[in-house]
């Protein structure tokens, strides 16, 4: 790892890309558009159902396909963490439960969760899967419901078993909201949600090479803005971003890539990023264990032409980069030092939510194998709320500050 | 009133004397196991030991090691070497405990003789499935998950088609490892030992209902073990059935295990194994634990009869449906049935900070309990292994006062 000097001033290019004198026009306009979509979903939300008329259903991890929900004429929405302090889900359950999964439920208690007709749930982690059983004892949505989730994910089994298991789940979405499944609707959607992702995936790849280096904060954004807006909505908006890329230069932040599950508290990036860090890419379970997924181009099982769409849909949810939640969760390892090298990153963030049972046993892991491959990495234990803390930004500057010595520990 | 206060010490059934012996001979079996080259497997309480006698692989359950690390009370210890390894202080303290001994060979027996495979089911939580992967990328034993997706309340259809090929996928897996074949036949002779024995639990169980109660709460705990890890073999139908002649005839007797029993309660979730005593102590304020919805996952409503004519369907059937596999409903029959059964005046919930998926639906059973069936309910904080996450003196003052209510209700 090489050393450099760093000037010690607020990182200029990926902070000026996303000041408002440094982006202009269209895709300054694309930016601010998914900026303030990321920023406050919930009004997006509101604006996408008074304008349709459609129903809503909310899910909560990216395992769960966004797909199967549009089939059936519904909007799907990724309910994301608030990031706010609410003490009222302790009258519900108890303060070991992640504090992730807690704010979803609070947001549900406070009725900021009016707009959703149903949620859907999967498996996911032991938190969550506490939350659905209040959810669903304490009726906080008309319609909850839960998708048999299969947690090892490498078997033709499980991909068959699941293919199943939505169509399941879809016939009781149809029976229940009297939404039945359009089968060219399903193919529509998993086109568009493909196109979507291949979006983020591209902006994600050419921020990894600075061509395009907008802000983390701003990246998070995008990912909050692909699983709120409309699909071609959002394509547009994004085609627009990627066409128009606002000016902007790479400054001398340090580029380290952003390690954990679900991370969209987008204040908290940007405090990251003003301790003089560059969040060149992200390995997170809603943004590159989700934008690589693409249902389209899931070959057929040995022997059966076309593939069948359920089928196409089970084997990419499964097949994606894992999250440390299913098994073998090993790839995930992999996934991270090839995000590593790609953009080019000089160390790892790994943002450890507090009581996350998987990602607490993933982290020793993780580490030993990033000191193997001789790529420094900080852990960070959190809640996912609030704004960073003066302690936070004294650690992330001594992080930072290694680089500067040389990548050397210090 | 004194928690130790003046009184006849608790009387203990003669059958804790044998089982002494038998959980001796079983940790001589494991260590002779290892000595002599034979196979032995880590096993989840979720995965059926009767496979692996029939297979004649060792079955060794970290989970119950993991108790007698509790009631020793070195987990605290135990937990700092896990710790310093980089795992999390919020972990189960099972697994805290377990690898502490992976780690430093340390434990009430030494070091334990690393396993030729490890096998896991995903239906109790997902710590189990990552407490196996921290040993497996450890030690490099083979691991094997058997998937078993939460259901609602039963594993049918493609639940238990699923589940079904699971277990076959793991019986294909093992022989693989281990170059030992199962033989249906044998197979159906350990059922048919393992059937008997869980009749005689059953019985065990139903002979709580008796007023006075034959037994405590700690004497049930106690007796666990043959369940947990000896299913199938001859030594575990004879003890239960002395264990039960025992108990019956202290019904005849009209033995009271708790003199002047007063308050007949019901405890919710693994007991503190550090702290038997604290029953013991509640005995002499009248306090008596008829029931508890823990040893329930061995009984009839959970781990019924094996149909031997097909055991991997009967198997995955009460896999899929597992105590810890199905919802809040269910959960919160099985309460409202143990109520009634046993003539319960209250619940004490014990949060156990360690298990998530027992704990984090009880504010809400609790809530309901009390609503449908005027049954007051007392959540207590602590932990199944760890003492120093009970408050012992809080705890002491808030069962006091939870008496107090049943009294007011009387
Ligand atoms: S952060 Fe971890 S524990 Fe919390 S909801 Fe996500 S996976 Fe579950
Ligand atoms: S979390 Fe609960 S079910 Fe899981 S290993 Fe610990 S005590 Fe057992």
């Amino acid at each position: 790892m090489s050393g450099r000097a760093h000037t010690g001033e607020p990182p200029a290019g990926p902070g000026a890309m996303g000041s408002a004198h440094g982006a202009s026009g269209a895709g300054a306009a694309a930016l601010a558009r998914l900026r303030s979509v990321g920023t406050d979903p919930l009004s997006e939300l509101a604006h996408i159902k008074e304008r349709t008329g459609l129903m809503a259903m909310g899910y909560f991890d990216s395992y769960l396909p966004e797909e199967l929900i549009m089939a059936h004429g519904i909007v799907p929405h990724r309910v994301t963490v608030s990031g706010r302090d609410d003490p009222r889900s302790h009258e519900f359950i108890q303060g070991y439960a992640c504090p992730a999964a807690r704010d979803l439920l609070e947001q549900a208690l406070r009725g900021d969760l009016s707009l959703l007709d149903g949620v859907l749930f999967t498996r996911y982690c032991d938190s969550l899967r506490g939350v659905f059983a209040v959810w669903d004892s304490q009726k906080l949505s008309p319609f909850v419901d839960f998708v048999r989730y299969p947690t090892v994910v490498d078997t033709e089994g499980a991909v068959t078993y699941l293919a199943q298991e939505l169509q399941e789940v879809s016939a009781r979405i149809a029976r229940a909201l009297d939404a039945p499944l359009d089968e060219r609707r399903l193919l529509d959607s998993i086109a568009a949600c493909d196109r979507k992702r291949a979006l983020v995936a591209e902006l994600a790849a050419r921020r990894a090479t600075r061509d395009l280096p907008l802000a983390g904060a701003d990246f998070l954004a995008v990912l909050v803005a692909a699983t709120t807006m409309l699909p071609d909505e959002f394509t547009a908006a994004l085609s627009t971003l990627l066409e128009h890329p606002p000016a902007g230069e790479p400054g001398d932040a340090v580029p380290v890539v952003l390690s954990g599950t679900t991370f969209d508290n987008i204040a908290l990036a940007a405090a990251i990023e003003s301790a003089g860090l560059y969040l060149a890419a992200d390995d997170l379970s809603t943004g590159s264990r989700w934008y690589g997924i693409r249902v389209g181009s899931q070959p057929a099982a040995a022997g059966e032409t076309p593939t069948d769409p359920w089928e196409a849909l089970a084997r990419a949810y499964l097949t994606k980069p894992p999250c440390s939640v299913k098994e073998p969760s090993s790839p995930r390892a992999d996934h991270l030092v090839g995000l590593v090298r790609a953009s080019a990153a000089e160390g790892v963030l790994f943002y450890l939510t507090k009581f996350c049972d998987s990602e607490q046993v993933e982290w020793p892991f993780l580490r030993d194998r990033l000191a193997r491959e001789g790529i420094p990495v900080m852990m960070v234990e959190g809640d996912q709320k609030g704004e960073g803390s003066g302690a936070l930004s004294t650690r992330l500057e001594a992080f930072r500050e290694r680089f500067e010595l040389g990548g050397e520990d210090s | 009133m004194s928690a130790t206060g003046e009184r006849q010490p608790m009387k203990r059934l003669e059958a804790t004397r044998s089982l002494r012996s038998l959980i001796k001979g079983y940790y001589d079996d494991l260590f002779r196991t290892a000595s002599e080259g034979r196979p032995s497997a880590w096993l989840n309480v979720g995965v059926p030991c009767e496979f692996f006698y029939a297979m004649d692989i060792f079955p060794f359950y970290p989970e119950n090691y993991g108790a007698a690390c509790g009631a020793l009370k070195i987990t605290p210890q135990l937990s700092a070497v896990s710790e310093a390894h980089g795992f999390s202080a919020d972990l189960c303290s099972y697994v805290r405990a377990t690898l502490g001994t992976v780690f430093s060979g340390e434990g009430p027996y030494g070091e334990l003789p690393k396993p030729t495979l490890q096998v896991s089911a995903m239906n109790s939580c997902i710590m189990i499935m990552v407490w196996w992967r921290a040993v497996q990328r450890h030690w490099e034993v083979p691991t094997f998950v058997v998937d078993t997706p939460l259901v609602r309340d039963q594993s049918e259809g493609i639940n238990l088609d699923y589940v079904e090929s699971e277990l076959r996928r793991m019986v294909a897996w093992v022989e693989g490892q281990t170059g030992r074949v199962l033989d249906l036949e044998r197979l159906r002779e350990v059922v048919r030992l393992s059937n008997e024995g869980k009749e005689i639990w059953s019985e065990v169980l139903d002979l709580r209902r008796a007023r006075p109660c034959p037994i405590t709460a700690a004497d049930i705990f106690t007796h666990m073990f043959p369940m947990v890890a000896l299913r199938g073999t001859p030594q575990y139908v004879a003890h239960l059935r002395a264990l039960r002649d025992e108990i019956k005839q202290r019904v005849d007797e009209g033995f009271a295990a708790v003199e002047g029993e007063r308050y007949r309660l019901l405890w919710d979730n693994l007991p503190p194994w550090f702290d038997l005593k604290l029953f013991d102590d509640l005995a002499a304020r009248g306090v008596n634990f008829v029931i508890d919805t823990y040893t329930q996952a061995w009984g009839p409503r959970y781990m019924g009869p094996i149909d031997e004519v097909d055991p991997l369907r009967s198997f995955a059937a009460y896999m899929g449906a597992g105590f810890l596999n199905v919802q809040i409903g269910r959960r919160y029959d099985l309460l409202a049935e143990l109520v009634d059964l046993y003539g319960v005046d209250g619940v004490v919930f014990h949060s156990d900070r360690s298990c998530k998926p027992f704990s984090l639906v009880q504010v809400e059973l609790r809530r309901k309990l009390q609503e449908n069936l005027g049954i007051p309910g007392l959540l207590l904080e602590g932990d199944h292994n760890d003492q120093t996450l009970l408050d012992r003196g809080r705890a002491w003052s808030q069962l006091e006062s939870f008496l107090e209510v049943i009294d007011g209700r009387r």
